[in-house]
């Protein structure tokens, strides 16, 4: 809008003030934000050093954790004595990928039985309820010490973490899908005499889809995050593994690297892989905001993911860029 | 073609009155045997576990852990530990609920937005295991190291709620106060407070949820006292039943406090805003 | 066209302290070609009595008896809030309740979207639409099963009077070409009295006090004085039913 003014009112010559609205423009700020985030803390670790001066050796530079970033990533295409050590990133993270793979296949099977039964019977609800809310408040690190004290180092310490993170969010998700099918299209359906099997596979179906995915969803973040914690316990290898070996052994700029491709996988999970999918998958859906979708996301994570759906901004008439998604 | 539905009348009102009265009853009285069932089945199967299928070190019984935390409980330790966790997370917490709530009121400001966008996006999505490490290894065991991995991880929760909060800050509410001559404080403290407490609140609750786990967390590896301490030092010795009792005593005071108190504490001062959401 | 015969329908919800009587003994009979409208208060029972019509609900005694000449078509219905399945396009709510899903079936439901000038937007999710045209959308569904019965439970209160307007001469236009028996719900005693044959009156407590017969021509403007006439009328009627109900 300043712009706009400024533009007819004084004009300037065409490249500076392109130039201007630019640095003006929120795009830029987002831009600028990393910039000033290695500022910071570059002069962060200067003020730290002048201080403390032994903090040097523990510090890691921006150059240094780039340095440990960029050997992980061209690893595959060199020889060297890496290769021969430890698995390099990709093949670090397709481990754990596979570990949370399996735990969440089982997380979903059990879950959906388990969260269709409590759904249709009072009884069965009764008799699980408090049990899947203890697990669901459970923090990851619990079942990720515990397991290894029980198993050891192995799969099946990691793979059981990621099922009793993953499998409450399911079970509740489930259950809220089949408490929340909407009476009035079935009435609406019945009236009209559609014959049963019409109504299951467009009314019930349909109906269930956004609680299905929503379970898909936060099972598999969820379970991700309690994978990483029980790798770093009980694991031998893995993403979680990997990151412990390097903090074991006082590397911090493979630490703080390896915590890059952590955030890196962490928003390519949820906004390419399953946004996307969402979008799409609930073409049909009114848009709801991300205050909403947080808001429920833990507390009711039912809620949540009945409207965790197509809560994008990029599709709002806005024309924001991209908003935060839980 | 004809469709017919025909009922006769009941005999009495009261017989089928009579009826639902008592179904409903049976169906109160089966939940409570149900719930019952429930927790003697979990127990059951935990107690059965400890003993047989994997040994009692391994797994110690509900009666065993019961039994370890009387003997911690003896021993001192645990006021110690609970302090400087709660500490940790109360500090921690409330300098995130801090920075978050500015980061929220400044994102009014698109640039500002546009700035902060990305650190709010990682810090929603990333896994907090990466920020404990990460404080721990450059921090070692003092205090600092939880307080920021705190502030990392939940930050964004209390951002998001604010500024959503602001975003739908009911203008014409606020005209409204204009047009009647009410002065800007008054107009602060009955309109634009008590619309944004249950944003706030909220985040508090989500915000507090995170908190103490990552704590938790960040003690594991770095800590020198506290209850993440405690439960690193009972697995590197081995003792499965003082890990899983320092684990249950602080799982059940945070659910308390979770539950119990915040949300008896959000039913009472912001009960207009679910009979809205019930509506 | 089709009768309808109701007798000594009574239906109740609840049980001690809680008992709501929604239909009190009620006796009606509609048939052939008739526009008949159910006017009444909030809490009168008048949505109770088309969902048990409708077989949504079953009668706590009496008796509903629905006889179509000829071949076995289901009443249409259609309601206050559109109820269209939000993930499935336009064309495809109608096509979800006819009996079969042939390409003639298609054809019809679009010609039926054509009619409520709807044509156009046969691919279209319903949430895409505004709220009066998922309620044409829901007409055009009702009359695309081509049932002998309609009924329809205040299917414009939530609508604007500009769209509600327009859509009322649509469905005039509609029932007088398929000469349906159509039973239409309505707080509304204007829209009433400007589309039925006949006005049956429910007070509150679900009891049928009166019956009136409309006699004006067709097609009746609101505007026009004798059925402002007529409605000052039936609302006359309304005012002593106030007196009298408690």
């Amino acid at each position: 809008m300043a712009n706009v003014a400024r533009k007819l009112s004084a004009p300037r010559r065409g490249v500076g003030n392109a130039f201007w609205s630019f640095m003006k423009s929120p795009g830029f700020a987002r831009m600028l934000f990393p910039v000033a985030v290695i500022l910071f803390w570059l002069g962060a670790m200067n003020v730290i050093i002048s201080i403390w001066p032994f903090m040097a050796e523990v510090l890691p530079t921006p150059l240094e954790v780039w340095g440990a970033m960029w050997d992980e990533l061209i690893d595959p295409f060199v020889d060297g004595i890496q290769a021969a050590t430890r698995a390099n990133v990709y093949a670090t993270f397709g481990r754990s990928l596979i570990r949370l793979g399996a735990g969440f296949a089982i997380a979903m099977v059990l879950g959906t039985i388990i969260g269709l039964a409590m759904g249709l019977s009072k009884s069965v609800d009764a008799f699980f309820h408090d049990w899947v809310m203890a697990i669901l408040a459970m923090p990851a690190l619990a079942w990720a010490l515990f397991l290894s004290l029980a198993f050891g180092f192995g799969h099946t310490g990691p793979i059981l973490t990621v099922i009793l993170t993953g499998i409450p969010f399911v079970i509740v998700n489930i259950r809220e899908g089949v408490r929340n099918t909407p009476r009035e299209l079935f009435d609406m359906a019945r009236s009209y005499q559609v014959p049963q099997q019409r109504i299951t596979r467009h009314v019930l179906v349909p109906s269930l889809m956004p609680f299905m995915f929503a379970a898909v969803r936060y099972a598999f973040s969820i379970g991700w995050k309690g994978l990483v914690i029980a790798e770093v316990f009980g694991g031998q290898d893995g993403a979680g593994w990997t990151i412990k070996f390097w903090y074991d052994a006082h590397r911090a700029h493979a630490v703080v690297g390896y915590a890059f491709f952590f955030i890196l996988f962490a928003i390519v999970l949820e906004k390419i892989v399953f946004d996307p999918i969402q979008r799409r998958v609930f073409k049909w859906r009114p848009q709801i905001t991300n205050l909403q979708l947080v808001e429920k996301m833990f507390d009711e994570p039912r809620l949540a993911l009945d409207m965790a759906t197509v809560a994008d901004a990029s599709a709002q008439p806005d024309g924001e860029g991209d908003r935060i998604d839980g | 073609m004809a469709t017919t539905v025909e009922q006769e009348r009941p005999e009495a009102a009261s017989t089928e009155e009579a009826l639902l009265r008592q179904r409903l009853r049976r169906e109160r009285i089966n939940k409570l045997v149900f719930r019952f069932l429930g927790y003697v089945f979990f127990l059951g199967i935990w107690e059965f576990a400890s003993g047989r299928i994997l040994e009692e070190a391994l797994i110690p019984g509900p009666t065993r852990v019961a039994q370890t935390i009387g003997d911690i409980w003896g021993r001192g330790d645990v006021p110690d530990a609970f302090r400087a966790t709660l500490l940790r997370i109360f500090v921690g917490f409330t300098i995130s609920f801090l920075i978050g709530a500015i980061i929220g009121i400044i994102s009014q400001n698109r640039w500002l937005e546009g700035f902060f966008k990305d650190a709010v996006l990682v810090s929603l999505t990333a896994p907090g295991l990466i920020w404990a490490l990460i404080t721990a290894i450059v921090f070692g065991n003092r205090e600092i190291g939880p307080i920021i991995a705190i502030v990392l991880t939940t930050f964004a929760l209390v951002t998001v709620n604010v500024s959503e909060g602001i975003r739908a800050l009911p203008k014409d509410l606020v005209d409204m106060g204009k047009a009647f001559d009410v002065g800007l404080l008054r107009r602060n403290r009955h309109i634009v407070i008590p619309h944004l407490a249950p944003y706030l609140f909220t985040g508090l609750r989500f915000g507090f949820s995170i908190a103490w786990k990552v704590t938790v967390l960040t003690e594991v590896f770095s800590s020198s006292r506290g209850i993440g301490f405690e439960m690193r030092l009972a697995t590197q010795l081995f003792q499965t039943d003082e890990f899983l009792a320092w684990v249950l005593m602080f799982f059940f005071f945070a659910l308390f406090l979770e539950k119990v108190v915040l949300q008896a504490f959000e039913r009472r001062f912001f009960r207009w805003r679910q009979e809205v959401a019930a509506a | 066209m089709a009768e309808i015969s109701v007798r000594n329908l009574h239906k109740e919800f609840g049980i001690g302290a809680d008992k709501v009587v929604a239909l009190e003994n009620v006796n009606l009979e509609v048939g052939g070609h008739v526009f008949v409208s159910i006017v009444g208060p909030s809490g009168c029972g008048k949505s109770t009595l088309l969902n048990i019509l409708s077989g949504i609900e079953t009668p706590t005694s009496g008796k509903v008896e629905i006889t179509q000449e000829g071949h076995e078509a289901a009443p249409g219905y259609v309601f206050q809030a559109a109820r269209l399945l939000p993930w499935r396009t336009v064309l495809d709510n109608l096509l979800f309740v006819q009996k079969e899903q042939t390409a003639e079936t298609r054809a019809r439901c679009q010609r039926y979207l054509e009619m409520v000038q709807l044509g156009d937007k046969g691919t279209k999710y319903p949430g895409e639409l505004s709220g009066g045209m998922q309620q044409r959308v829901g007409i055009a569904r009702a009359f695309s099963i081509e049932p002998d019965v309609l009924f329809m439970d205040e299917p414009f209160s939530h609508l604007d009077a500009i769209t509600a307007r327009s859509l009322r001469r649509e469905l005039h236009e509609m029932w007088k070409e398929t000469r349906k028996t159509v039973l239409f719900v309505t707080h509304d005693v204007g829209e009433a009295v400007e589309l039925s044959n006949r006005i049956v009156v429910f007070a509150k407590g679900g009891k049928l006090e009166d019956d009136i017969t409309v006699d004006l021509p067709f097609p009746r403007d609101p505007a026009d004085e004798r059925v402002a006439v007529a409605k000052a009328q039936v609302l006359r009627k309304f005012e002593e039913l106030d007196l009298v109900a408690t």
